[in-house]
C-alpha cells in the first residue's frame, strides 16, 4: 500500500529527519508493502488541519505538535507546563506518565499514538540581560497560547501576540522584547540578527507525536502492523537519544553566532520555580482527576 | 421574484463586506491593545475566520456581478446559437460541481458539530460556528448558478456576461 | 496509470474547461479532484474540505482584502488624479511619461504590501483609468502595471520570502534586506524599457500641449502629492515605528484611506458602499481562485509530480549554472499553472538540498527563486497578477498576458544579472553580519 505522512516542520528539524527514517525501516521490514510518503514542512496538509486530516482517514498517517491540541482536553497540555519537566530524564518521565492518557484521548478520535520526539528545552530570548524577573518589568513578551500568556503575566511582562514569520521584525522595530521558544527556533530563523541575550532557564520541553488513522492500522495484516510498532519504538528511542545531541549543538551555534548565552541566576530560577507551581495548580485544576493521576505517577 | 433575488445577491455581497469591515475593526483593535497593553485574545484567529466568511459569502453576489474571471477569447468567437449551447453547457457542469462542492462543505460544518472541533488558539471556538458561513456562501453560489442556467434556458443572456463585457473601469 | 499520462491529461483537461469558458476558480477546483481520483485518493470532499478550510482561513492572507478596499477608497477620491498631476511635471521631460507613474507608485507601494496582487490591484485601480483618460497605449499601461505590480513580492515585506525563509530556514530579516537591491534593479529595468519604448513610439503616447517643466511648477505640483506620500508614510512608519506587524498594516492603510476621503470631502454613504462591494468582488474572486489553487496543489502533493520533476533534474548533475538555468525552466513551467507561493512549497523539499549540493548561497537562491516566481505572476493560465488585471479592465487574460510579456521578459534579464553579479542580491545582508 502506499501511505501519506504529512509533517509541520521542514526538513532541518529532528522530528523530520526521524520521520523519514521511520517510513524507510517500514519500508524494508515489509519489503516495500507499505511505502509511506512523507510530505514535510505542511506541503500537504496545514499543521492545523493534520489532527482532523489523520482523524477523519484523509492522510493515513500525521506528526504533530502536541500541544495545539491543549484545546481539546487538558492532558495535551502536560506538554507545555513551564518549570514541571526541564531537563530529558524529567521530560520522558513525565512522557511515561501522561502517555496512557494521551492515549486515551487520542483513540476517541480514531487515532492511535505511535511515537513521539521531544524538542530541546525552551528558554528566553531577550533583547536586555536578565538577572532577576525585575529586569524584565515592564517588557513586552510573545505569547500564542492561554498558557504563555499567563506565563507572561506571571513574569510580570506584558503579553502580546506576534505570529510566527513575523517575529524577527517585531524584535528589530520594538513591538516584544522578549520570548521563550527553543534553541532550535533560534537557530532556524537566525535569531542573533535581533536579539542577543539567551537565558537558559528550560523552562519545558516540548514534543511532537506521530499518530495513524486506527482504522487504516486495523486493515493491515499482523506483521505489517508489527513492523510499524517495532519502528516507531526505534523512532521514540533515536528522538530521545538525539535531541540532547541537537540542544547542545544548537546552543554552540548560538553561541558561535555571537548571542550572549548564559545559565539563570539562583535566584531567577526561584522566580521561575514559584510561577511554575501556580500554573501546576492552575492546570490541575482543569481536570483534577486525570491530570491529577499524571501528577500522581510523574511524582512518584 | 426578481426583486426578491435581486436582494439576495446584494445581502451576499453586503455580508461579505461587513466581514471586510470586521477583519479591519479586528486588526486595528490588536494594533490599539498592543499600545496599551492587553491583548485581544485569538483575534488572529477571528480575522482568518472572517475572511474565509468574506470569501464565501461573497460568492453568489461576485459570480451574478461577472466578478469571477475566465477566458473567453475562443467562447467569443462562437455563434450566437453555439455560445448558447456552451453556457448551457459549462453553467450545468459548475452547477453539478458546485453542488459537490455544497455537499463537501456542508459535511465539513456537519462533522466539526459532530466531533466538537475546536479551534487551536486562545480561545477555544466550536469550529462549526465560523464554518457555516463558508457552507452557507457555497450553497448560495450553487442558487447563482441556477439562476443563470434557467436564464439561458429561456433563451436569454446571463446577467454575469452582461457585466463581464463592460469595462470594469468605466462604472461610476 | 503512468505519471507522465496523467500529467498530460491534467494539462489538457485544464486548458479544455478554461477555453471552455469555465470560471478559472471552478476549473482549479475540477481538476485538483480529477487530480486526486487519478492518485487513487477518492475521499474528495473531505480533502476539498480541508484544504479550503486552511486555505481560506490563512492569516497572512488577511491583508489582501483590506489592500484591495484602499484602491478602492482611494480610487474614488481626488488621490489618484493628484498622483498625476503632481507627477507629471517631472515626468512629461522623459520618454514614456506617465507611464513611468504605474512602475514609481508600484514599487513604492510594494513596501507596504507584501503580495503581488494586492500592489496591482491597489495601483492600477488609481492609475489605470487616469492613463487610459489621458490615452496612454493601454497595451504599454496594462503592461507597466503587471510587471511593476509583481514588485510587491520583492519589495520587503514579502509574504513569499517569509515562506522560503521558514522552509529554507534562511533569515527572514536578511531576505528582506537582500530583496532591496534586485527591486531597484528591476525598477530601473523596468523605467528603462518604458523609455526606449517612449522613444520609439512617440505616435502611441498622448500629445500634450506644452508642460510646464520650470523647477517652481515641479516644486508647486510636489504639494498635490502631500496625501498620497503622507499616506504611504504613514503606514511604512507605523511598521518600522515597531506599531503594527506588515499584516496589520493593512488595517492602517484602509483606515488613513478612509480618513483621506472625509477629509476630502469624496467620502459619502454612497461612495463606501460602492467602495466596499467592490472590494467584495474583487477580493472573493482572488480568494476563490486560491481556495482552487490549493486544492489543485494538495492534488499535486498526491501525486508527486513537481517532486518528480526535481529529482529528474536532481539526476542530471548538472553544473551550478546549468542547475540555475534548469530550475528557472521548471518553475516557469510550473508557473504556468500553479500559483507561485504553491510551487516553492512543492519543491522545495526536492530543490534545496540540490541547491546546497552545488553550493549556492541559499539567501541568493531565495531572491532568485522571488524572481521566478513574479515571472509566475503574468504567465498564463493561471497568473494572479492577469487575473488581476482581467478584472480591474475587462480585457482578455490573453492580451494581458501579451502586454506583459516584454516585463516577463525583463524579469529574466534581472535573473542573469544577478547570476552573473550575485553581490547584487548579497552585498547588503553581507553588511548586516559585520556588527
Ligand atoms: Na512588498
Ligand atoms: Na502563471
Amino acid at each position: 500500500a502506499k501511505w501519506h505522512m504529512p509533517t509541520p516542520y521542514g526538513d532541518g528539524n529532528l522530528p523530520t529527519q526521524i520521520a523519514y527514517g521511520f517510513a524507510e525501516e517500514i519500508k524494508d521490514k515489509t519489503s516495500g508493502d507499505l511505502d509511506i510518503t512523507v510530505h514535510s514542512a505542511g506541503s500537504l496538509v496545514k499543521h492545523t488541519e493534520i489532527p482532523r486530516a489523520v482523524k477523519t482517514g484523509q492522510v493515513q498517517m500525521g506528526e504533530v505538535f502536541l500541544g495545539i491540541l491543549g484545546n481539546e482536553h487538558p492532558v495535551f497540555k502536560h506538554d507545555n507546563i513551564p518549570f514541571l519537566a526541564t531537563s530529558f530524564e524529567d521530560a520522558k518521565k513525565l512522557w511515561e506518565a501522561a502517555k496512557p492518557q494521551v492515549e486515551q484521548q487520542l483513540d476517541k478520535s480514531g487515532m492511535k499514538l505511535l511515537y513521539a520526539v521531544a524538542w530541546p528545552a525552551q528558554s528566553l530570548y531577550t533583547k536586555m540581560p536578565v538577572n532577576t524577573l525585575s529586569d524584565l518589568a515592564g517588557a513586552k513578551m510573545r505569547a500564542y497560547s492561554p498558557s504563555t500568556s499567563r506565563l507572561a503575566d506571571l513574569m510580570g511582562t506584558t503579553p502580546t501576540t506576534i505570529q510566527v514569520p513575523d517575529i524577527p521584525q517585531a524584535f528589530s522595530t520594538g513591538i516584544i522584547q522578549a520570548m521563550i521558544t527553543s534553541p532550535s527556533t533560534g537557530v532556524d530563523s537566525q535569531a542573533w540578527d535581533y536579539v542577543s541575550y539567551y537565558t537558559d532557564v528550560k523552562a519545558w520541553i516540548p514534543k511532537n507525536v506521530v499518530v495513524v488513522n486506527k482504522r487504516a492500522f486495523r486493515r493491515l495484516d499482523k506483521n505489517t502492523q508489527n513492523a510499524i510498532l517495532e519502528a516507531a519504538k526505534h523512532a521514540e528511542a533515536l528522538g530521545w537519544e538525539k535531541v540532547a545531541e541537537r540542544a547542545a549543538s544548537d546552543k554552540a551555534k548560538l553561541i558561535d553566532n555571537g548571542m550572549k548565552v548564559s545559565d539563570p541566576s539562583p535566584e531567577l530560577l526561584n522566580q521561575l520555580q514559584a510561577i511554575g507551581a501556580t500554573m501546576i495548580e492552575e492546570w490541575k485544576a482543569e481536570a483534577p482527576k486525570e491530570v491529577g493521576e499524571i501528577l500522581t505517577r510523574y511524582q512518584n | 421574484m426578481k426583486q426578491i433575488k435581486e436582494k439576495l445577491y446584494l445581502c451576499s455581497g453586503l455580508l461579505a463586506g461587513l466581514c471586510i469591515i470586521l477583519i479591519t475593526l479586528l486588526l486595528l483593535a490588536q494594533i490599539v491593545g498592543r499600545l496599551f497593553g492587553f491583548i485581544v485574545p485569538s483575534a488572529e484567529d477571528f480575522a482568518g475566520y472572517a475572511l474565509a466568511a468574506s470569501t464565501f459569502l461573497g460568492l453568489a453576489y461576485t459570480f451574478k456581478e461577472g466578478g469571477h474571471i475566465r477566458v473567453t477569447l475562443l467562447i467569443q468567437r462562437f455563434s450566437p446559437v453555439s455560445r448558447k449551447w456552451q453556457e448551457g453547457l459549462i453553467l450545468a457542469f459548475s452547477l453539478a460541481l458546485m453542488s459537490y462542492v455544497s455537499y463537501a462543505c456542508a459535511y465539513m460544518v456537519y462533522e466539526s458539530y459532530l466531533y466538537d472541533e475546536v479551534s487551536y488558539g486562545y480561545i477555544p471556538v466550536p469550529l462549526w460556528i465560523p464554518q457555516t458561513p463558508v457552507a452557507i456562501g457555497v450553497i448560495a453560489l450553487n442558487l447563482a448558478i441556477l439562476d443563470a442556467f434557467i436564464t439561458v434556458l429561456k433563451g436569454k443572456t446571463p446577467n454575469y456576461s452582461e457585466h463581464e463585457d463592460t469595462l470594469a473601469l468605466e462604472e461610476i | 496509470m503512468d505519471m507522465l499520462w496523467i500529467s498530460i491529461l491534467l494539462a489538457f483537461a485544464l486548458l479544455a474547461l478554461l477555453s471552455l469558458g469555465v470560471w478559472v476558480s471552478f476549473t482549479l477546483i475540477a481538476i485538483g479532484g480529477l487530480g486526486l481520483v487519478l492518485s487513487e485518493n477518492y475521499q474528495v470532499d473531505l480533502l476539498f474540505a480541508t484544504s479550503s478550510w486552511g486555505a481560506s482561513t490563512a492569516w497572512s492572507l488577511t491583508a489582501l482584502p483590506l489592500f484591495i478596499w484602499m484602491g478602492e477608497v482611494l480610487f474614488r477620491t481626488r488621490l489618484s488624479e493628484d498622483l498625476f498631476k503632481g507627477l507629471s511635471p517631472w515626468l512629461s521631460g522623459v520618454p514614456g511619461k506617465l507611464l513611468h507613474v504605474n512602475i514609481l507608485s508600484c514599487g513604492i507601494f510594494a513596501a507596504v504590501s507584501g503580495s503581488s496582487a494586492a500592489t496591482a490591484a491597489t495601483i492600477g485601480r488609481m492609475t489605470l483609468p487616469e492613463l487610459r483618460k489621458q490615452g496612454y497605449s493601454e497595451r504599454m499601461a496594462i503592461g507597466t502595471l503587471a510587471g511593476s505590480g509583481t514588485l510587491g513580492l520583492l519589495i520587503p515585506p514579502s509574504i513569499i520570502l517569509i515562506v522560503y525563509g521558514v522552509a529554507a530556514e534562511v533569515s527572514i530579516a536578511r531576505l528582506f534586506i537582500a530583496g532591496a537591491l534586485p527591486g531597484l534593479l528591476l525598477v530601473s529595468l523596468f523605467m528603462g524599457f518604458t523609455m526606449m519604448w517612449g522613444y520609439l513610439r512617440k505616435d502611441e503616447l498622448p500629445k500634450t500641449s506644452k508642460q510646464d517643466t520650470s523647477w517652481s511648477a515641479r516644486l508647486k505640483a510636489l504639494r498635490k502629492l502631500l496625501p498620497v506620500v503622507g499616506l504611504i508614510g504613514f503606514v511604512l512608519g507605523s511598521i518600522y515605528g515597531g506599531i503594527t506587524t506588515p499584516t496589520e498594516a493593512a488595517a492602517i492603510g484602509v483606515t488613513g484611506a478612509l480618513v483621506l476621503a472625509a477629509a476630502t470631502g469624496s467620502l459619502s454613504r454612497n461612495s463606501f458602499m460602492k467602495s466596499l462591494l467592490g472590494a467584495v468582488k474583487s477580493s472573493c474572486m482572488i480568494g476563490f481562485i486560491l481556495v482552487g489553487a490549493h486544492f489543485l496543489t494538495l492534488a499535486m502533493g498526491f501525486l508527486g509530480i513537481p517532486k518528480a520533476l526535481a529529482l529528474w533534474i536532481g539526476g542530471l548533475s548538472l553544473s551550478p549554472m546549468e542547475l540555475i538555468l534548469y530550475l528557472t525552466l521548471l518553475f516557469v513551467v510550473l508557473g504556468c499553472f500553479l500559483d507561485g507561493i504553491s510551487v516553492v512549497v512543492l519543491t522545495v523539499a526536492v530543490v534545496l538540498p540540490m541547491v546546497e549540493a552545488a553550493n549556492i548561497d541559499l539567501l541568493w537562491f531565495g531572491i532568485f527563486i522571488v524572481l521566478v516566481v513574479e515571472m509566475s505572476q503574468i504567465t498564463p493560465p493561471v497568473g494572479f497578477n492577469l487575473f488581476v488585471i482581467q478584472a480591474l479592465t475587462g480585457k482578455n487574460i490573453l492580451y494581458v498576458a501579451k502586454a506583459a510579456l516584454p516585463f516577463f521578459l525583463l524579469i529574466g534579464v534581472a535573473i542573469g544579472l544577478i547570476s552573473l553579479f550575485p553581490e547584487i542580491v548579497t552585498y547588503l545582508p553581507a553588511t548586516m553580519s559585520q556588527k
